[in-house]
Order: C-alpha cells, then sequence, then structure tokens
C-alpha cells in the first residue's frame, strides 16, 4: 500500500517540519507560544490532506514533543512542570488529531462520491448505449467494450446461450459472480432475465486482479444489462425469423394465386374452344372439355391445400339469416340435384332466425355437405335441409338416406384426404371437403359435427352463434 | 345485318380473345377486340359497342381503373372476366360500375347467357327510363308511381325501407347491386348500425313477395356480394 509516492510525500512532509521548528528557534523570543502552536496545527493539517491519518498523527505528536522541548522555558528539555503550559499542549494534540480525523473522513467520502459518480456514468452510458445501438449484436459488444476498460480486464466477451444444455455456458449457469476480495483472473458469469439464463459473461485478464467491492457491484449491476441486451439479442433474432416465414407465406400465397391465375387462363381457352366443338357434335372435344373441368377442380383442390394447412381461411362475421342462407344454398346446388328432391325445413311464421356468420364461408359449408349428400345417397333418397334455433346457436342440419359412416370412421371424415370407401375410385376430388367445412366452421366461431340418422343414413349438423334482434330494432332503422 | 350487336372484347390474349369470340357466335356476329386497357377504353367510348367483355390482369391497366373509364363515358354493360374467385375483387369491379362477373374457365353456354341478358336489359333500361310503367312478375305487381304491392289482386304491406329496398333492386333488375350500392340507396351516406339490419329486411321482403321465401325467386342472394331483382325467367 506504501508507494514511492506515499514515502516522498512522508520526506517533504516532515522536512517542511523540521524546516519550520529551525526557523522558529531562531525567532523564539519574538513568537509567542500560540504562533508557534498555530503553525504546528497548519502544518499537521497540511499533512494530513496530503498523506491521510497515517502521516498526521505522528506529526502531531513529533509537533508536541518539539513544542515542548523548544518554545516552553525551561528550553531544550521535557518537562512538566508548568500546568498552563501542559494544558495548551494537550489543546494543541487534541485539535491536531480531531481536525486529521475529520479530514480524513470527507476525503474518504467525496472519493466514494466519485466512485459512485464514475459507476453511474458508465452505467448510464452503457444503458443508453444499449438501447441507441443499431444492431442488437453491436450492443452486446458495447457492453463488453465498456466492462472491460472499467474493470481494467484484457478480455471479456457475452455469448448467447440458447438453453442447450450439452454447451459449455450450461456449467455457469451456477456459478455466480465473483466475490469480492478474490483473485481473479478468468471467470463465466451467468447472465439471466427474469430467472432464466440467457447468456454468459467471460472475462479474463493475464494477471489475477482483486475486485474491490465497488467493482463488484458494478459487475453485478452490469450483468444485468448485460443480460436485457443478451434477451434483446433473443427477440430481435425471433421478430427476424417471424418476418421471413411471414414473408415465405406472402410469396407462397403470390405463387399459388399466380399458379392459379396461369392455369386457369390456358383452361379457359382449351375449355371454351372445345365446348364450342363439342356443341356441334364432336365427342373427343367434349372428352376434352370433362378434362379441363377435373383440371380446374384440381387447381382449386390445390389453392385449398395451401389455405388448410396455412390457416389461410378467415371469416368476417355479419348479422345474417338462415332462410338467406338456406335460400342461397339451395340455388347453388339446383344444378348438382336436378330432378332430385330437396326438402327445406323452416319455420316461416316465426321471427326470422338471425346469426352472426360469414355468409360466403357457411354457404360454402352448406353446399359441400349437399354435394355429398347427393354424391353418396341412392337417388330415391329423400335429401333434408333444415334450420332451427337451439340455445345460443343457429343449426342447421343436412340429412340423407346414405349408407351413413362407420363408427370406426367418424372422427376420420373430418380428417383431409378422407374419402368414403363407397365413393367412386375417380371422384375427382382431393376430399378435402369435410376437413375444409369443419375449418370454416370453426373460424366463425361455429362447430361442425356427425351423427347416424334415425332408421339410416347421416344428418351433419353445421352450428353457428344466433344473434338476439331487440323487438325494436328494425322499426328504428326505418 | 346492320342491326347486329356489337360486342367488345378486351383482352390482352389472342386466344381468350377466340374463345370469346366463339362463346358469342350465337349472340351476334359483329366482335371488336382490343387487346390492352387504353385502346379498350377508347373502343368502348368511340365505337358505341352494345357491351363490353373485359378480362382483367391487362398489361397496362387495372381492371376497376378500365371499368371506371368507360363508365364515365357512356353506360355500356360490362362483363368481366376473372381467373380469381374472390369476392372481393368481385365487390370492388361491381362498385366501380361493372354489371356482370364471370369466372375463369367459363362455361361458353353461361357467357352466351348473360351476354344476352346484359344486352336485353340495357334495351329495356333505355326503353324503361322515361315511363314508370308498372312492373308484374307472375301474379305479383308492382306499381311504382303508387307504391303498391299486389298478389292476385291482395294489397301486400311494405315497410317504408322495405320499399326503397325492392325499388333499388327493380330500378337495377337484372345487375347484381353490392351492398354498399344498396346501403348508399336505401340509408343515403348515413353511417351507423341500420346497415347492418338489410339481410333481415331482406328476408322479411322475401317473405312477403316471394312464392317460397326459402327458394326465393325474385330477389336473388350474390353471396358475399349483393343481392339481385330477376324479372324475367
Amino acid at each position: 500500500m506504501v508507494g514511492r509516492r506515499a514515502v516522498a510525500t512522508w520526506i517533504a512532509w516532515i522536512a517542511l517540519m523540521a524546516a519550520a521548528t529551525v526557523v522558529m528557534v531562531q525567532m523564539r523570543d519574538a513568537m509567542d507560544q500560540v504562533h508557534v502552536i498555530l503553525v504546528y496545527l497548519l502544518l499537521v493539517l497540511g499533512a494530513s490532506t496530503a498523506g491521510g491519518r497515517l502521516l498526521a498523527i505522528p506529526l502531531a505528536c513529533a509537533g508536541f514533543l518539539l513544542i515542548d522541548f523548544y518554545f516552553q522555558s525551561p528550553f531544550g528539555s521535557i518537562t512538566a512542570g508548568k500546568t498552563l503550559d501542559w494544558v495548551a499542549l494537550a489543546s494543541f494534540l487534541v485539535t491536531a488529531i480531531v481536525a486529521t480525523h475529520l479530514l480524513a473522513r470527507a476525503q474518504a467520502e467525496a472519493e466514494e462520491a466519485d466512485r459512485r459518480a464514475v459507476e453511474i456514468a458508465s452505467l448510464a452510458r452503457l444503458g443508453s448505449e444499449t438501447l441507441s445501438a443499431g444492431r442488437a449484436e453491436d450492443a452486446l459488444a458495447r457492453i463488453a467494450e465498456v466492462i472491460q476498460t472499467t474493470l481494467g480486464m484484457s478480455e471479456c466477451s457475452i455469448t448467447p446461450w440458447d438453453g442447450d444444455p450439452t454447451t459449455a455456458a450450461s456449467s455457469v449457469a451456477a456459478t455466480g459472480i465473483p466475490s469480492a476480495g478474490h483473485k481473479v483472473q478468468r471467470a463465466l458469469i451467468p447472465l439471466s432475465v427474469q430467472g432464466r439464463v440467457v447468456g454468459v459473461l467471460r472475462i479474463a485478464n493475464a494477471a489475477p486482479v482483486t475486485l474491490d467491492p465497488a467493482q463488484r457491484r458494478f459487475l453485478d449491476a452490469i450483468t444485468y444489462y448485460a443480460a436485457l441486451g443478451v434477451d434483446r439479442v433473443r427477440l430481435v433474432a425471433e421478430a427476424e425469423h417471424a418476418e421471413a416465414l411471414r414473408e415465405a407465406d406472402r410469396l407462397k400465397d403470390i405463387v399459388l394465386a399466380s399458379v392459379s391465375h396461369d392455369l386457369r387462363t390456358p383452361l379457359t381457352t382449351i375449355k371454351a374452344l372445345a365446348q364450342s366443338e363439342a356443341m356441334q357434335g364432336n365427342k373427343s372435344a367434349a372428352a376434352i372439355e370433362e378434362q379441363a373441368d377435373r383440371l380446374t377442380r384440381l387447381v382449386s383442390d390445390l389453392l385449398d391445400l395451401s389455405r388448410l394447412k396455412g390457416g389461410g381461411y378467415s371469416a368476417i362475421p355479419e348479422l345474417n339469416t338462415a332462410e338467406d342462407l338456406i335460400g342461397a344454398a339451395v340455388r347453388q346446388t339446383r344444378g348438382l340435384f336436378g330432378d332430385r328432391p330437396l326438402r327445406t325445413v323452416i319455420d316461416l311464421r316465426s321471427p326470422a332466425l338471425v346469426g352472426h356468420f360469414d355468409f360466403s364461408q357457411s354457404l360454402r359449408v352448406l353446399c359441400n355437405l349437399l354435394e355429398n349428400a347427393v354424391r353418396y345417397s341412392p337417388v330415391a333418397g329423400s335429401i333434408e335441409l333444415a334450420a332451427r334455433r337451439e340455445n345460443g346457436s343457429l343449426v342447421f342440419t343436412v340429412s340423407d338416406r346414405g349408407p351413413g359412416i362407420d363408427e370406426q370412421d367418424i372422427v376420420r371424415v373430418f380428417e383431409p384426404f378422407y374419402r368414403a370407401r363407397s365413393a367412386a375410385p375417380d371422384a375427382g376430388r382431393a376430399g378435402l371437403g369435410l376437413s375444409i367445412a369443419r375449418t370454416l366452421a370453426e373460424i366463425q366461431g361455429g362447430s361442425l359435427s356427425y351423427e347416424p340418422r334415425p332408421d339410416g343414413g347421416s344428418v351433419f349438423s353445421l352450428r353457428l352463434p344466433a344473434t338476439e334482434l331487440r323487438a325494436d330494432a328494425l322499426e328504428q332503422t326505418a | 345485318m346492320p342491326d347486329a350487336d356489337l360486342i367488345l372484347v378486351i383482352d390482352d390474349e389472342p386466344q381468350i380473345r377466340r374463345a370469346v369470340r366463339d362463346a358469342l357466335r350465337e349472340v351476334t356476329v359483329r366482335v371488336e377486340e382490343a387487346a390492352n386497357g387504353s385502346s379498350g377504353v377508347e373502343a368502348a367510348t368511340n365505337g358505341r359497342p352494345d357491351l363490353v367483355v373485359l378480362d382483367l390482369g391487362l398489361p397496362d391497366m387495372a381492371g376497376a381503373d378500365v371499368c371506371r373509364e368507360i363508365r364515365q363515358r357512356s353506360a355500356v354493360p360490362i362483363i368481366v372476366l376473372s381467373a380469381r374467385h374472390s369476392e372481393h375483387e368481385k365487390v370492388d369491379l361491381l362498385n366501380a360500375g361493372a354489371d356482370d362477373y364471370v369466372t375463369k374457365p367459363f362455361s361458353v353456354l353461361e357467357l352466351a347467357a348473360r351476354a344476352k341478358a346484359q344486352i336485353r336489359r340495357a334495351k329495356t333500361l333505355a326503353a324503361a327510363a322515361s315511363s314508370a310503367a308498372p312492373v308484374s312478375i307472375g301474379a305479383l305487381h308492382i306499381d311504382t308511381v303508387t307504391r303498391k304491392v299486389s298478389r292476385d289482386g291482395t294489397q301486400l304491406h311494405l315497410t317504408p325501407i322495405e320499399w326503397q329496398i325492392l325499388a333499388t333492386l327493380l330500378a337495377a333488375a337484372g345487375r347484381t347491386l353490392t351492398h354498399q350500392q344498396i346501403f348508399d340507396a336505401v340509408w343515403g351516406r348515413q353511417f351507423g348500425s341500420p346497415q347492418q339490419y338489410l339481410r333481415v329486411h331482406i328476408t322479411n321482403l322475401r317473405r312477403k313477395i316471394e312464392i317460397d321465401p326459402a327458394a326465393p325467386q325474385i330477389i336473388i342472394t350474390e353471396p358475399g356480394v349483393g343481392y339481385r331483382a330477376e324479372l324475367s325467367r
């Protein structure tokens, strides 16, 4: 602790005291004792400022002896004969020591305040740099730099940790910040946010160093920033990844849209020209038209499949009526039914059944159910489309007299690519209908379910959220 | 045949122009072609066609813009061909002034039927514009002047809103009106909740004028787009 500079300070102050003593002894007769005491007191205080208590207290004692020896008669000897002089001497000693103590404490507090200020300044710098650095990786590098310069380490690095227990970082998760007073040559410090280890701070120095309490405190605070920085790196990476996924999804949509567009344009020409030919009795042209239709269906199945997998369906629920939906479904499937009867069951005397659902998507579900009913049930079997209100739901049912569904297949009918065993192998569709229908029902807050029909056949039920209209709602709008 | 209807086909693909020309063979022999949007708008303005068949995806102009530009200068019916099934696109085009919409690949018969319907509608509309003649659909009788609706002589009572909706649809009979177009005609530019009841009003109106409200024949729903009145079948 006692360096070369301290020794020089000691020698300087001792020399100064000796010189002052020599000068004052020459002028002894002209000086009052009070002046002598004041000069020594000033010397002791000066020494205290420059060299601390360690220098000041010995000097105070020396001053005590010098005053007694040289400036109190009889000169040249230490005597304790004069009571009043002893009081002056004792006052000198006490004043010198107390003043030294006060000065030393004030100095220590000033130094502590200085250190704190430096600490706060570097943490503030760190905070602002962490926040303002353009890239999260740059922020980490800055934090490492600040730690390195503040602690005077030769190496400092921060490594994000992904939680993989096999990496080296996991082994330090349990160790902590090196405690104050211990010699440190290298240390691995876990960085954690909300109890989760997110990275590792590595510090190393060529020669071992001891961390004082302030540095230890600094390290404690700074690891918090470092952890936040590492977490930011992770969040940025996650955001970039999500952005990349979104972009890929968007590209896929564009590609699918343009593929379907590009396929539809030649299909349009083929179909239109083949149909014109077929109308003039060309059998081959009729076959070409049929296959063009089949390709068209496959193209739309392809689009559906990509939407089904990517969650690309969306619904915009609005106030709609069950009657409107049933009317549209009947109209849309008219061609399919031909002469086959379709019975609709809806109560026309009670106020209209109103619900909150997406009209087009619900229509798609009903048309799909009606198509299936036509495809899988005998020509003579009656098909029924009904709507009713049940608690908070509108329930639409499509019932047929087909073969029904085997019990072990009931769960599978709503899975993609399921096709009933009784279906013709060349039904021309990918078997996505019911899985899409269920998805469309669910995104509107509804459901699609199956139950066997009493006396044979199937009943598919589409449930959609019903709405209660206030009795005066319609009048108010008039 | 100097009196034959003139149809303008705007399409950048020669193959489709040929397919459309073929499909419309039984509608008319006079078909003019334009290969891009700007020459199409010009031909629609100067050539005075009776019908425009417009394919979307032209290299120089968006379909809705072509519709708007033609509509600013002429009332000619426009049928749009689109490769997409998007209702959103359909609504946009109808709002921009298109009269009908056919999805590719289309059936020759369907396109021909729609072309005929649009040409006929435009002609009767021009003739009916001056007269406010009563409309009869089967046993239903609608007097647009006295605002009275009756079936087999029995008077039906419509609310003012129901009458407004019916009159709006009848004035554009044969043409699909988007929900927005009906809102604007019935409620004006009034914002707020009344519009959400449009579908309920339509349902109640159907219960009064349709023979089977669950299989409507007069007011037809165009899913996700709007409604259309059909007078002749």
